[in-house]
């Protein structure tokens, strides 16, 4: 990734040196990293809004508020990753490492891979 | 005004609810009898919320769920579920369902799925929506 914004859920302040939030929706804050010709150049936060049930798409409205391109994520529902999509927001995924900063800078350089289907979490199994 | 689809091939099963929602000047209800017709009609139009029965015919009201992310998944859905809280937890994780409601919905289950879309709208698109109250 040359040029764009990347947000990760944080853990607590957040920031390049933070931890990673394992679910986005109930993270503490988005760490928000600003990247031009593939240095980073600005890192911010912002805080996540209330987690209600059927909310999924609130951070999705907030990210796209706040120009994101990418999101990477430890875990993610279906539908919040459809939503990312159809905000055309990309989702990446990396489920191991705890740290913001060793992600962050392998979606720059091309390291990190996109989230697939199968890598939700639940999906629901049809049961009424 | 806020659109609502309920989707069951027994419509007596949503009667009470609908009855409910009718009050209220600023909700449009529309019926349809099948899973596949609702996802059908929504690939054309969008809705602020779908309520589906437990069964469709063609498929439950989970698979429902499932279905209408493909379609659009900034549409809202309630099911209509027998499940324990826990349980229908479980099954419906990650589809974003804004609520499991009785195998009978009725005036309460109506207005606290009103106020939770309300609620829900507010804080997705930041404007106010739909605050008329239908009086008593």
């Amino acid at each position: 990734m040359q040029n764009g914004r990347i947000a990760v859920p944080s853990m607590e302040k957040g920031g390049l040196d933070g931890q990673r939030s394992g679910h986005f929706g109930h993270c503490d804050v988005f760490t928000l990293v600003d990247v031009e010709a593939g240095e980073i150049k600005a890192v911010t936060t912002i805080s996540n809004q209330s987690h209600v049930q059927g909310g999924c798409m609130v951070p999705v409205n907030l990210m796209a508020e706040h120009n994101v391109n990418a999101l990477i994520v430890g875990g993610i529902g279906m539908r919040p990753l459809m939503g990312f999509r159809q905000a055309g927001i990309d989702v990446y995924h990396d489920a191991v490492r705890p740290e913001i900063r060793p992600v962050v800078e392998d979606l720059i350089a091309g390291k990190l891979s996109a989230i697939t289907d199968n890598q939700v979490c639940g999906g629901g199994q049809g049961g009424v | 005004m806020i659109r609502l689809l309920l989707v069951t091939p027994y419509r007596k099963s949503l009667l009470e609810l609908a009855s409910a929602m009718e009050k209220y000047d600023d909700v449009e209800l529309t019926w349809t009898e099948s899973g596949q017709k609702a996802l059908d009609m929504l690939s054309e139009t969008s809705m602020d919320l779908v309520v589906t029965d437990k069964e469709l015919g063609d498929m439950t009201g989970l698979e429902f769920a499932e279905k209408l992310l493909r379609v659009n998944p900034m549409i809202n859905s309630a099911v209509l579920s027998s499940l324990p809280s826990h349980e229908f937890h479980e099954a419906s994780e990650g589809l974003g369902v804004l609520a499991q409601l009785p195998l009978r919905p009725a005036k309460a289950d109506a207005e606290n799925l009103l106020k939770g879309l309300k609620n829900l709208k507010n804080l997705t698109a930041g404007i106010t929506i739909g605050d008329k109250d239908p009086g008593p």
